[in-house]
């Protein structure tokens, strides 16, 4: 895989303040990649530089090789996205919003611009001024109007806000054709991990202008081997426990340990032929929405 | 960039308010027209001219006698109609007795600033409406450097200028001509200028006035895109733009009255006409010192407007 987008430690100062702390990550060609973080993190901040609409303060950011300052041209023709909302002319019709649009890239064809009014599903309504569109549609529109140039790297900011269900799951969807069909990277920011979870296939997380993380978001469906359980038990375990040298830690309660699923009935069974009384036995899946809030608590904020 | 100026020429002629522009121009042709079609006194054409232009001129030069030093604006009038009436009595050349298809393109010149007015407003919103709404980053995340985005936005905003103006020239001589006809034929301008009478072609005259007049217009938009560009506020642009153009020349002459330095300000210069048909505000301008006056404020605006746009961080 390919490198679509490499940032090289990144820093942006604003009114003496540093927003974005020495970010650096690369996204490979063909992935969804997350941008997690509560509000005021400085997702939008670091997506901006990366659209050229703000200068960094130091640091680099290579897009598809280019660099994003010395190349501008070159490497912001790589590049399609929504930045915060998707702003259209209201006064004018959603086709041409995308006339408009296609006016400031070579070489978009009229039939380029059915399809994406297709792809997106907008085709019924594309003649009618933005004005009476919902803000759904206006995203779609959005969507259709970041697409006409074929960019290989596509950046979301915060695509879902305020869409409901519906809307999300549709941006979802379009997201998977994308990368899919396409070979795009996409790079979507959220301060909501569930709907993060869904979409991307590995996720950073930046809190207080600083990348705190990166993980891959199937690392559990990986590791299906190894699960972490809880024993509520009283004691006696120990000594037939460090005999057959399984590990454990003490908690309130009881006991953790890191077992395969085969294992189990097999230390439950142990246990009980070592008279160890048994309360509850009980799987303790840690998601990433625990690694994250773990993340963002250890800095000091809660999530909005 | 030929693509990048559709796009703005089209979002403008897109909005309801451009042909509200464009109709209060012609409706204030029409009521200009009516207005002197109205008033206007049967002919009383004949050899009289003559005895009245010469008791014309009798009475301003009483005037200028008695008149005390300080008005001198009034004074340079009373001299210049003075001398265009003596030149008509030796030269046997009749003044208009009555509105014609020219005199009237020449007096709706008057709406020039109604025009300008419009391409002020338009180049006051031309690019802070952009950041109000947000759209400005649609247009800056495209692979087009930042200074090319702008001067479309400028070529656009002149060319917009261009085009009121040329509404209302024709449709001034299309009303004008209806109305009024083309007159006996005897088409020509008298101009003054350093005491001396110049005789010109009407259409020249015309097209000369019109374009002189635009200066300070075209001066004032470039202001009002400059505002527009490095506060991105559009009432802001408009508020003094529109102020200066209503206020400008006047405050001007008032300070012009006292002081010399005047003639470093804006609107002191602006009024190219001065040297063509009168006399400078103060005393000692040139066309050649106006003409730099004017390209140094240019360049000021220029250099802002670009200076800031191309450098800024877009938060919008
Ligand atoms: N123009 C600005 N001047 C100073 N600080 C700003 C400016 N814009 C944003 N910030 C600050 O930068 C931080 C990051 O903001 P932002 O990137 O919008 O966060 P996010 O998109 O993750 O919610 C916030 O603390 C915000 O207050
Ligand atoms: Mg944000």
């Amino acid at each position: 895989m390919g490198t679509a987008l490499e940032l090289k430690n990144v820093t942006k100062v604003m009114k003496g303040k540093k927003i974005i702390d020495d970010v650096s990550f690369t996204v490979k060609s063909g992935e969804v990649f997350g941008f997690l973080g509560p509000n005021g993190a400085g997702k939008t901040t670091t997506i901006r530089m990366i659209a050229g609409l703000m200068k960094m303060t130091s640091g680099e950011i290579f897009i598809c090789g280019k660099d994003r300052e010395k190349e501008f041209e070159e490497a912001l023709g790589h590049i399609g996205g929504i930045v915060e909302n998707p702003e259209m002319y209201k006064y004018l019709t959603g086709y041409q919003n995308l006339k408009q649009y296609a006016r400031m890239s070579k070489g978009v064809t009229k039939q380029k611009i059915d399809e994406v009014v297709e792809f997106v599903g907008l085709t019924n309504r594309i003649h009618e001024k933005v004005k009476t569109y919902s803000l759904g549609m206006r995203q779609r529109l959005g969507l259709a109007q970041s697409l006409l140039h074929d960019p290989d790297v596509m950046i979301l900011d915060e695509p879902t806000n305020g869409l409901d269900p519906a809307g999300i799951r549709e941006i979802r969807d379009h997201l998977r054709k994308l990368t899919r069909e396409k070979g795009m990277s996409v790079i979507v920011s959220s301060h909501l991990l569930s709907e993060m979870e869904m979409m991307c296939d590995r996720i950073a997380i930046i809190q207080n202008g600083k990348l705190v993380n990166i993980q891959n978001v199937h690392d559990e469906a990986e590791a299906e081997t190894a699960h972490r359980y809880f024993f509520e038990v009283e004691s006696g375990y120990a000594s037939i426990l460090k005999e057959k040298g399984i590990e454990y830690q003490e908690v309130e309660k009881g006991i953790e340990m890191e077992l395969e699923k085969d294992q189990v009935p097999n230390v439950i069974k142990m246990l009980i032929e070592h008279e160890v009384r048994i309360f509850e036995v009980k799987l303790i899946s840690k998601s990433l929405e625990d690694r994250f809030l773990e993340i963002t608590e250890k800095g000091g904020t809660t999530i909005a | 960039m030929h693509k990048l100026i559709v796009n703005e020429w089209t979002k403008i002629f897109k909005r309801a308010g451009t042909y509200v522009m464009i109709a209060m121009i012609l409706l204030g042709v029409v009521a200009m027209g009516t207005l002197i079609k109205m008033t206007e006194e049967p002919d009383q054409a004949g050899d009289q001219w003559r005895d009245e232009l010469s008791q014309q001129i009798k009475e301003d030069k009483k005037d200028l006698k008695d008149m005390p030093a300080s008005a001198g604006d009034m004074k340079r009038f009373l001299e210049k109609d003075i001398a265009i009436n003596q030149y008509r009595l030796d030269n046997e050349i009749a003044p208009p007795s009555e509105t014609t298809g020219w005199s009237f393109i020449d007096e709706s010149s008057a709406l020039i600033s109604f025009a300008g007015l419009f391409a002020i407003i338009i180049a006051a919103g031309i690019v802070a409406s952009e950041f109000s709404t947000g759209t400005i980053k649609l247009l800056l995340i495209r692979p087009i450097r930042r200074y090319k985005i702008l001067l479309s936005k400028y070529v656009t905003v002149v060319l917009f200028g261009l085009f009121m103006l040329a509404v209302l020239f024709i449709s001034s001589a299309a009303l004008g001509f209806g109305l009024f006809g083309t007159g006996d034929g005897n088409s020509v301008h008298l101009a003054y200028a350093d005491g001396e009478v110049i005789e010109q072609s009407q259409m020249l005259h015309l097209v000369k006035i019109y374009l002189l007049s635009s200066i300070d217009v075209l001066m004032l938009v470039t202001l009002a895109f400059m505002i527009s560009a490095v506060f991105r506020n559009n009432s802001l642009a408009i508020g003094i733009s529109i102020f200066l153009l209503m206020m400008g020349g006047n405050v001007t002459s008032l300070i012009a009255a006292k002081y010399d330095w005047a003639k470093y300000i804006l609107f002191a210069n602006t009024n190219l006409m001065q040297y063509f048909n009168g006399t400078p505000v103060v005393e000692g301008m040139t066309l050649g010192f106006s003409i730099v006056m004017l390209c140094i404020y240019f360049i000021l605006f220029m250099a802002l407007a670009f200076g800031v746009f191309t450098k800024r961080d877009v938060a919008a």
